[in-house]
């Protein structure tokens, strides 16, 4: 994804942000609100918007739970029912144990860990070489990585396929090992970039003092930058967590061992051979887990997904 | 400044563009193992990785793995070790490439050919050769493993002809008598009607997704009596432009939209169709004859309600299209693998049938495990050793043997014709959107799409 | 927030640090040895991660892919040099036009149905007081589901049969039985239905962030005009929003280009092809039987290609517009 920026809106000279004695606004005033025409529209079509949200957004989840525990017949005849002849709490157990859906889930999050990591830790070093310390060839650098920006994934796919299979220079095989994942999903230009941008709005005298101390480039780096890095560090996460937990169509070609397969891999397999009340309850599941993280962490991800305001008008 | 930084950009591409081109692979040359070799490397310890069908319960893996350990005994020096793989076709190639394929897999006839002629399986003739019974296939069937000048470079494992099966449970409930299954194509379809205004049921599904609607389509055509390809020496010819193809597809159509008894799903294929069929939402449908395994264990099929039957045959040249699977050895495996690798097949795949222990000891492995033994197939070999094989494990024969007869009964009877042999699953591929558009647009131009989707065959066909 | 200070490069801090050097002289003669000692070769190790990880996971597969769309591939023999036969052979492929159609249909489809939509959720939320967080999060909550639980779950809902869920719900309102996936003209609007409930959360808090970025003030200024809402809707809210629109715009464009799981998921590109999409050919290509790399390849350069010119032109056109 390519972040643009172009400069904020100029704002008369003197001006700042509003006192925080005054709340905040949007485009409906307070003025506004009191004058019946505007009202009750917005009240109603806040109210419209809510119903909507919850039939269009939660609706399927929900209807997803309640079939997760329906008998197959139950969910083939009447799917929209509520438990005609009871609960079926066995289907949960059973996509469990049988399905070993604790186990794929298992790979997901070994998966989502590795990436997170790998992308983490080229994100910042790279923000950090190409923002801090600018060697001669941080410029190339730079140009090369915005390059692979604006290269769709789908190139990379098949010579992408190849070189993990044969690493050039060491000859291994990644194949059927996480590993396959985990470095691929390092070479994100989005997060280097971001991070690059981070650091670039540092004041530049926090690493100038430190270097006249007499720091070198990995004191600087440890000691100021990583925990300075901190609030973009959320975002990259973010980011980085969602993007493994998609992840469909790589892991589905570089993991052919079942064993090591994600859910999203397995959950596809399994469909012609289950039969549908354990198969919605595997897939109940699969979703349960990312819900809940995102439930606790809802701001974070939030404020991850808005790109922190990063891109205005 | 600026130069120097050009520079290293340009030698940042050059280093990437070398290292690119210098990554083309090369492959080994590996010709086929002189008995000599085969028997030097016979006796090294080796261990090999062999395939398992994906999806099966523990008493089938057990089972596997009570032969397994079998085998090991009878061959101190091999390790067996299982590995789950289905075939597929779309990443053998990348799974060929990337060593992720066992030493030892099954793979359809439909797709020996062509790997044989891309050279990627290993040559064991050399190896096949050795054994007792090589010269005793039934040479149709062994065709589907050999390479152009006739030599055995794959085992053929199982045979079989297509079939209809159909559920003995839905035909009661639609009033219809389940020993006495139809034999024309006219009765077919006023069976599927009769189950579809009758039950919940579909009457006739067809399979139509991932290569296997040009499949069931060409087995349709070939029992009404037409063919898919002429093959005159060097030169291959599609035929899909022609009135047997549109025959086929016609009835389709008349099911479809007249009778409307085939249901509200066209999008199946090999593994959604059996599980629908498993759970009793089809009357009938078309497909291998040798799938029962499948329906019984991986999709828990109710064995009083499995019924079978011979296609029914059209005209003097309708014919049984037939396949089977053949056993290969992976084209990367080193000698003493292979050598292992035949010894594997023969004890796992071929012994079965050839030996009356090996036979028995199979069978009661397997029914020990609550796994179908006896299912009706089609002889590698001859009907003879077929029929010695029956007799055999008689005994153990767990499946509704009778419910099989009318397939069983006659299928030897009907004339066996091979798939079309050149660029098969790609002639497959080209009329699954034929045998969709039929099924899903009432309106759909025949004419047209056999037009397209024989030019589209033919440069298949052509582009080598 | 951007200081006054110019950024220090370390060889003008090294300047800074070695006075002695006489006049007329401009630079330090560059040996290994100042490199290393002015912190050239600590760069290099911290920059051996980026380094790495792009070069053998990113540029040079790149590179590869040029190079392989010129050759015929099938990983068992060597490669050979075929030239353009590749790129002719795609592009005279029959199934070419109809993956092109289908791919734009499925784009416009999207856009008409993901583009307006979140912004108008997203406008109308931003004057919510109170539960704001309530209604972002009904909002993202689909995004949050994995993609292919939301295709398998929505396979479900599109069962063709009359007990299908989507058409139970019809039934409700004397619609239906509907074909969904199982007709030509319905399977892909099928898909672009599902994807656009999986992926418009996501728009909604861009716009949501970028709509509580824009300045009060200007509003102000609005209403001592006498603006009404509509008025500072389309006069204030509109312009500021034009960043985030534009490039939302593109992004969904360059996204919904490359669509491949719903495709592949839902109906394998049928029924008939009408929802085989380009890359779903470029799967094929490589990963169906024939395995096809050099054409796989060559299919996934020339979408590079239209896409890059898409976006050149699409930021020249944004840029005389904004500007």
């Amino acid at each position: 994804m390519a972040v643009v920026t172009t400069p904020a809106p100029r704002r008369p000279a003197g001006r700042r942000r509003a006192p925080a004695s005054e709340p905040e606004r949007g485009i409906v005033s307070d003025a506004d609100r009191r004058r019946r025409s505007v009202r009750w529209p917005l009240r109603a079509s806040h109210v419209a918007l809510l119903v909507a949200l919850v039939v269009v957004g939660l609706g399927p989840i929900l209807w997803l739970a309640k079939a997760a525990v329906t008998p197959t017949q139950d969910t083939l005849r009447t799917p929209m029912a509520l438990f005609p002849h009871g609960v079926d709490w066995a289907n949960l157990s059973e996509a469990w144990s049988r399905f070993e859906i604790d186990h794929y889930f298992g790979n997901t999050m070994w998966l989502a860990l590795g990436s997170w990591a790998v992308q983490l830790v080229v994100a910042v070093t790279g923000g950090y070489v190409l923002s801090v310390l600018r060697p001669a060839y941080g410029k190339v650098l730079t140009a090369l990585v915005l390059g692979t920006l604006f290269v769709p994934a789908v190139v990379l796919l098949v010579p992408l396929y190849l070189t993990v299979l044969d690493v050039p220079f060491v000859h291994v095989s990644l194949i059927n090992s996480f590993w396959a994942v985990w470095l691929p999903a390092g070479a994100s230009a989005f997060n280097v970039l971001l991070v690059k941008r981070f650091f670039d709005n540092l004041p530049r005298e926090i690493f100038e003092a430190a270097r006249v101390d007499g720091a070198g480039p990995f004191r600087v780096g440890w000691s100021i930058v990583v925990p300075l890095s901190k609030p973009i560090l959320g975002v990259v996460s973010v980011f980085a967590f969602i993007a493994a937990w998609k992840d469909f169509l790589w892991p589905l070609l570089v993991l052919r061992d079942v064993d090591k397969q994600p859910l999203s891999v397995r959950l596809p397999a399994l469909e012609s051979y289950v039969e549908l009340d354990v198969f919605l309850a595997a897939l109940a599941i699969s979703t349960a887990i990312p819900i809940v993280i995102f439930l606790i962490f809802q701001r974070t991800f939030l404020r991850g997904a808005g790109l922190g305001g990063a891109v205005k008008g | 400044m600026k130069s120097s930084r050009r520079k290293t950009a340009l030698v940042l591409v050059g280093a990437l563009t070398v290292s690119a081109l210098a990554a083309c692979s090369s492959s080994d040359d590996d010709g086929g193992l002189t008995p000599a070799e085969a028997s030097a490397a016979a006796d090294e310890p080796v261990t090999i990785q062999v395939a398992i069908d994906e999806g099966l319960e523990q008493g089938a893996i057990d089972a596997f793995d009570t032969r397994i350990a079998e085998f090991e005994k009878e061959n101190p020096n091999i390790t067996v070790e299982r590995q789950e793989y289905t075939w597929v076709g779309t990443t053998f190639a990348a799974d060929l490439a990337g060593g992720t394929l066992p030493d030892v897999f099954t793979v359809p006839f439909t797709d020996g050919r062509g790997l044989i002629e891309r050279q990627q399986v290993a040559d064991i003739s050399g190896l096949v050769a050795e054994l007792p019974y090589a010269d005793g296939f039934n040479p149709n069937i062994a065709a589907a493993g050999q390479s152009t000048d006739g030599t055995q470079w794959a085992i053929p494992i199982a045979a079989y002809g297509q079939a209809i099966h159909y559920n003995r449970g839905i035909f009661t409930e639609a009033g219809l008598d389940p020993d006495d299954p139809p034999s024309t194509w006219d009765e077919v379809r006023a069976a599927a009607r009769t189950i579809s205004e009758k039950t919940d049921a579909t009457g006739f599904a067809e399979m139509t997704k991932s290569n296997t609607g040009g499949w069931i389509l060409t087995t349709l055509t070939y029992a009404m009596g037409g063919r898919a390809e002429t093959v005159d020496g060097d030169t291959t010819t599609a035929t899909i432009d022609t009135p047997e193809y549109r025959e086929a597809l016609e009835y389709l159509h008349d099911l479809r939209w007249e009778d409307d008894s085939m249901g509200d799903e066209f999008l199946y294929d090999w593994a959604t169709s059996h599980a629908d069929f498993g759970a009793g939402k089809i009357g009938m449908f078309v497909s291998g004859g040798g799938d029962y395994g499948n329906l019984a264990t991986q999709n828990a099929m109710n064995p009083d309600d499995y019924g079978v039957t011979v296609l029914p045959l059209q005209g003097d040249d309708g014919a049984v299209l037939g396949g089977g699977t053949l056993a290969a050895v992976n084209a990367k495996a080193t000698d003493a693998e292979q050598a292992a690798a035949v010894k594997w097949i023969d004890f796992y795949y071929m012994s079965k049938l050839t030996d009356e222990d090996a036979a028995v000891a199979d069978a009661q492995a397997t029914a020990d495990q609550g796994q179908p033994v006896g299912v009706p197939i089609l002889p590698v070999f001859d009907q003879e050793t077929e029929d010695a094989r029956r007799g055999w494990i008689s005994d153990l024969t767990n499946v509704p043997l009778d419910q099989f007869a009318p397939y069983s009964e006659h299928v030897v009877d009907q004339p066996l014709e091979a798939e079309p042999p050149i660029a098969t699953q790609d002639l497959y591929a080209a009329l699954d959107p034929v045998v969709q558009a039929v099924l899903t647009d009432e309106n759909a131009d025949v004419d047209a799409l056999l037009a397209d989707a024989q030019a589209n065959v033919q440069n298949l066909i052509d582009r080598g | 927030m951007m200081t006054s200070t110019t950024v220090r490069t370390s060889e003008a801090v090294l300047r800074e640090e070695s006075p002695q050097r006489g006049p007329g002289r401009a630079r330090r003669r560059r040996t290994p040895v100042t490199w290393v000692r002015g912190g050239g070769l600590s760069t290099l190790v911290i920059a051996l991660p980026l380094l790495l990880v792009f070069g053998l996971f990113s540029w040079f597969p790149i590179v590869r892919a040029v190079v392989m769309s010129f050759q015929f591939t099938n990983l068992v023999t060597p490669a050979e040099w075929v030239g353009l036969e590749n790129f002719t052979y795609v592009l005279s492929d029959p199934l070419l036009t109809t993956a092109v159609r289908n791919t734009l249909w499925f784009a416009l489809l999207a856009l008409v149905l993901g583009y307006p939509v979140p912004l108008v959720a997203a406008v109308l939320m931003s004057e919510v007081r109170r539960m704001r967080g309530l209604y972002a999060a009904l909002a993202y909550l689909p995004v949050v589901v994995p993609p292919v639980v939301a295709v398998l779950l929505w396979k479900t809902f599109y069962s063709a049969s009359e007990t299908g869920v989507f058409n139970t719900i019809a039934g409700w309102f004397g619609l239906g039985p509907f074909p969904w996936l199982q007709d030509q003209a319905w399977a892909m609007p099928s898909l672009v239905l599902e994807a656009t409930w999986a992926a418009a959360g996501g728009t909604v808090i861009i716009y949501l962030a970028a709509l509580t970025g824009v300045a009060p003030e200007l509003y102000d200024a609005a209403e001592v005009d006498g603006a009404g809402v509509w008025r500072k809707v389309w006069h204030v809210t509109m312009p500021q929003l034009r960043g985030v629109l534009f490039v939302t715009f593109i992004l969904q464009i360059i996204g919904t280009a490359q669509v491949f799981t719903e495709p592949y998921l839902f109906t394998g590109g049928g029924p008939a092809n009408s929802t085989t999409t380009v890359l779903l050919m470029i799967y094929n290509y490589a990963f169906g039987g024939r395995g096809d790399y050099g054409a796989a390849t060559a299919l996934s350069l020339l979408l590079a290609l239209v896409l890059a010119v898409l976006s050149a032109v699409y930021f020249k056109l944004t840029s005389r517009w904004s500007s």
